[in-house]
């Protein structure tokens, strides 16, 4: 048998492909370190992306270490349910549950996935023609506007995309860029007038039985409605149970920092891994990367517009920014309400608000999953 | 194209029943009295 130094040497065989994956993950990774982008994802995925396009080093081909993550972890939806529990138990519903209202906000904000949905099925299998986007496919892109990592992954995994990659780094990569993405569009929509509403600090004080009965009360209420978001609304609420329940503080602990941690290191690497050059350099991956960045503007806009609504029946009581803080994005989203806030009223403080605004968005989101997975088959 | 109009349609309205739902029961148990244990707490 014959054997050539490109068999042996693994820069013999780099193609350019390869060789710009190599790039993206070294990019990856001095994002997260250099400037602080999501480092706890983007440097997994960076690491994730290099070993997986190193020629000849078989980690991500059949029976490779990522070959067998991905089937362990990711196509039986384990890493992003465990990591639910960690959100779950990371959550303090408190600013939520004082303001029950800012749930419909959180709804609203959800209509950048299913209106990516929309363009995404256009451009594909819908209409145009122009790219190879199935309604699966499509459906996954537009959890994209979920501006949830774990609830991409697990609706993408589910609907069988072959986009999930993309998709995950995609919703990843905007959740880190919310302070640019959002304010634009918050400025846009709202008056000078309507930034400036103040609303009042009023600290409420909600009741231990209450935050031990929400969880119960939520899982029950959401999946009797919506059964197919069970596993995303269990496992939050599980999380948040062991929270609020103050009996298993080291249980909570685990699911807040060691569980999460080693799920968070397994998944970012696996989904790095899942990035190999021949099925990630595609036209399709920049447009859906093109077409993430509209998810978010439409998440963004549609609950501004609600806060709008509401303002006008409140009569001016409700600011309408921070209908801006409705998308999952935790807690990015609430601190850029409160940023733009002040800069419309230095004395205009709306962080308790938005950050009620934004939980209710992380359930939202799960809700939208659920429902996304229940319709599409329906329709497919 | 229609049966994606259908799920943009039927999927936002599903999410604010289901959240509606949700802020009925969000409405109730946050009106619930404090247990006596929280109080003395």
């Amino acid at each position: 048998m014959e054997i050539t130094a490109g068999d042996i040497l693994g820069f013999l065989s780099l193609t350019w492909q390869q060789a710009i994956m190599l790039v993206i993950g070294c990019l990856l990774i001095y994002l997260g370190i250099a400037r602080k982008v999501e480092p706890v994802l983007l440097i997994p995925i960076g690491t994730g992306i290099i070993l997986a396009n190193i020629p000849l080093g078989d980690i991500a081909g059949q029976g490779g270490l990522f070959a067998l993550l991905k089937e362990a972890g990711i196509d039986t939806e384990l890493f992003p349910l465990l990591i639910f529990i960690g959100v779950g138990a990371m959550i303090d519903f408190g600013p939520f549950l004082e303001k029950p209202y800012t749930i419909l906000l959180g709804a609203a904000a959800q209509f950048g996935i299913f209106g990516t949905f929309f363009l995404a099925y256009l451009l594909g299998d819908g209409w145009l023609g122009i790219m190879d986007f199935s309604l699966n496919d499509a459906a996954s892109i537009g959890m994209i506007g979920s501006a949830d990592g774990p609830t991409s992954i697990y609706v993408s995994t589910i609907l069988g995309s072959k986009f999930t990659a993309a998709i995950v780094v995609a919703a990843y990569s905007y959740m880190a860029l919310v302070p640019i993405i959002q304010p634009p569009i918050m400025k846009w929509l709202t008056t000078e007038k309507e930034r400036k509403i103040r609303m009042p600090v009023t600290p409420g004080k909600i009741s231990r039985r209450t935050r031990i009965l929400f969880p119960i009360a939520a899982i029950i209420a959401v999946c009797l409605l919506a059964p197919k978001a069970t596993p995303l609304i269990g496992f939050l609420m599980f999380g948040n149970l062991l929270r609020e329940s103050g009996v298993v503080k080291q249980l909570s602990s685990a699911a807040q920092n060691e569980m999460a941690n080693i799920v968070t290191i397994l998944l970012g690497i696996t989904v790095g891994g899942m990035m190999v050059a021949g099925d990630f350099l595609k036209l399709e991956t920049i447009l859906i990367f093109t077409i993430g960045i509209i998810a978010f503007a439409m998440d963004t806009a549609a609950g501004v517009i609600l806060g709008k609504i509401m303002c006008f029946i409140s009569k001016g009581k409700i600011n309408p920014l921070i209908g801006a803080a409705g998308i999952s994005a935790f807690p990015m989203s609430a601190r850029v309400v409160q940023k733009v806030g002040l800069e419309a009223d230095p004395h205009n403080h709306l962080l308790m608000y938005a950050a009620g605004a934004n939980t209710a968005g992380q359930i939202a989101s799960v809700v939208a999953g659920g429902v996304m997975l229940m319709l599409v088959p329906l329709f497919g | 194209m229609l049966e994606a109009l259908w799920i943009v349609l039927l999927g936002m309205s599903i999410i604010f029943a289901v959240l509606g739902l949700l802020l009925g029961i969000m409405t109730v148990l946050s009106r619930l009295p404090e247990h006596d244990r929280d109080k003395k707490a």
